[in-house]
């Protein structure tokens, strides 16, 4: 993460606003590129000290430190050959003590005819494997400015919610790995007061953070951001320590952020067999990954999938597949289920870790599985659920 | 009325109507999950609390991990001794203030064994993780966890670095009833400082050579671990429990090119700074450093004060005196203390010394001090790894070449070399050169080590 002394920043009436990189920064981002170029196979720690001083062009301070750190981290160390480091210090620093009155030279000399390697080789590779001596090798194919410009921005904007300690979030759409992400990470994930029409809005925190503003839970906050640039649409709020002081900041989908690899499709391989065993089973019915969630009794209820029939489209079964579980869980979440008025969800429960019969309530739209989710019994399910309408589901 | 830890926080249920919540220690209602929230640091005054007031809690928060019993008799000096009992006194929180070398580990262990907690051991770096795992594992029996250093195992008595224990509290907040924090001037006003407030524990110890002078860190690590129950300087001491030592500061000049580059740079980067106090009267080193990244004129004032830092580093009047020092001290264990990595190596390829930083990995680490403690290394050279609390016995040499050394810095270099021997007599070289500021430096950060004692027991 960048520090925060290196964010390009402005501060009006409270708020923060970032110096986005774009496209006029491209010529010096470009020059930077190539003046890093030609530390190949220098130590780390020299290309770091020459971005840190005056370059031969001009740029925007902050964008510069900011950019420079961003390409620092894309090189990677060369590999080091021949006799491992960690054993020529070994030999040639005990030899040294052992015969504290040879030279220096001879002490390499005897040390290079032992190990058999030359005494340039020994000194080349004495601490090549530690970080800041490691040799660079350029990253292949070399970024483009354009490139560069965008991871740039990424980092700023993660740097900045690294030091939020809330954040507010109105997404349409990718909402659930969201929410997942927060509680996995440990954080409090809550419904916020509707601001539009369509979507949610997300209140995430820390449970500490209702003491003092904690900046523990900002790496956790950060990570969110790579998963909001494949949300349809989505604002941020942040509270961010800055400055000395707290700034607002807001960021949305205009962001000029450098989008993270998509998130992958499905959570797990059952997921993905059962996705495709019913698209292959049941043909007359859609199967939409991660529908919208459904906002109920000031929560979000995220569906693993929702089953829509193509004609009849008020013919719609929500179904959630679910791991680890307790009888007492079970129970909780289908009592929460009616209560907000959802009858239409078949749980899908793994049998390996199923209670006996007799822990399930009575008539619960349940489906068993071991290792593999049977579309046949889901689809019975489906087809008692939407039993009032007049289509039978198509199984073949 | 249930009181249940969640995530380095006290999560209040099944609250009696009549009760005044918010009258308690530390609670504070929480909106997003509409319950009543404490830090973990409360738990045992907010029991307190409830008991005065007669609430019965029916799952109250104590210790998850079962009691140690696995340790061995310790047996302690008297100042030790002396500096447990004042521990006790204060209500079992505290921090013990004694120089390095005068066995602050031991106390601690000697707590550890007198309270039958399960403890954590909270470290301020991984070189230090193993030392103390080293350490309670000669008097203690059972296994040792550790969080940390790419370990993650917990038990009854785990060491965890500060950084860990900061990323982990939320989850291990509840399993101990010690807190034991070596070098615990590095809390009060730090953002490690969490992992403090996260934990239930009530029992806690700080240790450090150097408490904080800064009253309101001095405040806030009373309020975390406890005042300063105990303290003793190096003069009480010396000669005694301290092995006795002699300073000798050598005054070099540089050579005369050398002296030309650092008098053009100094007055590149100085002529700036007065160009900015000028405008800014009440402007400080720092405030420059923020504001000159903005001009071209600043950018270079910066690169030049940072290669005059790199010419007083190691130039070639430092490179001779200390090529003399280590011929001199050739059949004695010698620690060489440097300003950063790269001087390191490079005193490490001239003469050949190992080099000690925090990039050479752990199990290289400890076999570096194994070497050294059997006389295979006859010195070391490390910017910053032996700076603080990692155990060099017998070392009795000791050559300051250079460091962004404030008075905390060097009297954790000095204690190195400190560590009694029958017969021992340490020294202390210190390479400074002349008209520069190395020479004020060296001359105030010696003033702590020669403060008599003070006991707060």
């Amino acid at each position: 993460m960048l520090p925060e002394a290196d964010l390009p920043l402005r501060v009006v009436a409270g708020a923060a606003y970032f110096d986005f990189l774009g496209p006029p920064d491209e010529p010096w981002l470009a020059r930077l590129i190539d003046e890093s170029m030609r530390f190949e196979g220098h130590p780390r720690r020299m290309l770091a000290e020459r971005l840190a001083e005056p370059l031969a062009f001009v740029a925007p301070h902050f964008k510069r430190r900011a950019a420079s750190r961003v390409l620092l981290r894309l090189w990677r160390s060369e590999a080091v050959s021949g006799i491992k480091p960690i054993v020529l210090r070994q030999a040639v620093f005990e030899a040294a003590s052992a015969e504290p009155a040879r030279s220096r030279p001879q002490t390499l000399a005897a040390v290079a005819e032992r190990l058999r390697c030359p005494v340039p080789e020994i000194e080349r590779n004495l601490f090549a494997d530690l970080p800041a001596e490691r040799a660079l090798r350029a990253p292949t194919p070399p970024p483009t400015a354009a490139a560069l410009a965008l991871a740039t921005n990424l980092a700023i904007a993660q740097a900045a919610l690294m030091r939020s300690c809330t954040v507010t979030i109105h997404v349409e759409g990718n909402t659930r790995p969201i929410v997942r992400l927060a509680k996995w990470r440990g954080l409090i994930c809550v419904l916020g007061e509707p601001q539009q029409v369509r979507g949610a809005t997300l209140e995430i925190s820390g449970p500490f953070a209702l003491f003092k503003h904690t900046l523990l839970y900002g790496r956790a906050l950060a990570e969110v951001l790579p998963h909001l640039t494949w949300c349809p649409r989505f604002a941020l709020r942040a509270s961010c320590q800055l400055r000395g002081r707290l700034l607002d900041v807001a960021l949305d989908n205009e962001s000029p952020i450098f989008p993270a690899q998509p998130p992958t499709p499905f959570d797990s391989q059952l997921e993905q067999k059962f996705a495709d065993d019913l698209s292959r089973r049941a043909l007359d019915w859609d199967l939409v990954r991660e529908p919208e969630p459904l906002a109920a009794a000031g929560t979000l209820i995220f569906p693993d999938f929702l089953l829509r029939h193509r004609i009849h489209t008020h013919k719609r079964v929500f179904v959630e597949i679910i791991g680890f579980w307790t009888p007492e869980y079970l129970t909780k979440k289908l009592a929460h289920l009616r209560a907000c008025g959802v009858t239409n969800m078949i749980l899908c429960l793994d049998e390996s870790r199923l209670c006996a019969e007799e822990d399930l309530p009575p008539g619960a739209p349940v489906v068993r599985f071991r290792r593999r989710i049977d579309v046949d019994a889901v689809m019975v399910q489906v087809t008692r659920l939407t039993a009032s309408g007049t289509v039978t589901p198509n199984i073949r | 009325m249930q009181l249940i830890f969640d995530r380095g926080t006290l999560v209040l249920r099944a609250v009696p109507s009549e009760l005044d919540v918010g009258a308690l220690p530390g609670v504070c209602w929480d909106e997003r999950v509409q319950l009543w929230r404490a830090p973990g640091r409360v738990a045992y005054s907010l029991m307190a609390a409830l008991k005065r007031r007669g609430v019965h809690v029916t799952d109250g928060v104590r210790p998850k991990l079962a009691p140690p019993s696995a340790f061995r008799t310790i047996s302690l000096r008297d100042y030790q001794s002396a500096a447990l009992h004042a521990w006790r006194s204060a209500g079992r929180r505290g921090v013990l203030a004694l120089p390095t070398g005068a066995g602050k580990t031991h106390i601690a262990l000697a707590v550890m064994a007198a309270t039958a907690a399960p403890a954590l051991c909270l470290v301020p770096t991984r070189a230090l993780l193993g030392q103390w795992m080293t350490a309670i594992r000669e008097v203690y029996g059972g296994p040792v966890g550790c969080l940390g250093d790419g370990e993650h195992h917990l038990q009854p008595v785990t060491v965890a670095t500060f950084a860990s224990a900061h990323r982990h509290m939320q989850s291990v907040g509840d399993k101990f009833g010690l807190l034991v924090v070596d070098e615990a001037h590095h809390f009060g006003n730090s953002r490690f400082d969490e992992a403090l407030q996260m934990s239930i524990a009530p029992l806690r110890l700080g240790l450090t050579a150097t408490p904080p002078q800064d009253v309101e860190a001095m405040d806030a690590l009373a309020r975390l671990v406890g005042p300063v129950v105990f303290e003793v300087a190096v003069a009480d001491l010396l000669g005694t429990s301290l092995a006795p030592f002699e300073r000798i500061t050598l005054r070099l000049w540089l050579d005369p090119d050398e002296q030309t580059a650092l008098d053009d740079l100094s007055q590149i980067y100085r002529q700036a700074f007065a160009t900015f106090q000028a405008t800014h009267p009440r402007g400080e080193w720092k405030d420059f450093v923020a504001m000159a990244g903005h001009t071209d004129e600043g950018r270079r004032a910066l690169a030049a004060w940072r290669r005059t830092r790199r010419l007083l580093a190691f130039p070639r009047c430092k490179q001779r005196a200390l090529a003399s020092l280590l011929a001199q001290a050739r059949d004695r264990r010698t620690l060489v203390f440097v300003g950063d990595n790269e001087t390191a190596y490079a005193v490490a390829r001239e003469h050949l010394i190992m080099p000690l930083t925090c990039d050479i990995g752990r199990t290289e680490r400890e076999d570096v001090l194994q070497r050294f403690r059997d006389g295979r290394l006859r010195a070391l050279v490390s910017a910053q790894v032996l700076n603080e609390g990692l155990d060099v016995p017998d070392a009795d040499v000791g050559i300051v070449v250079a460091g962004r050394c404030g008075t905390r810095e060097h009297t954790q270099r000095v204690g190195r070399l400190l560590r009694p021997r029958p017969g021992k007599h340490a020294r202390v070289y210190e390479l400074v050169v002349q008209r520069s500021n190395e020479v004020r430096q060296a001359n105030l950060r010696w003033s702590r080590l020669v403060t008599r004692s003070r006991s707060a027991a």
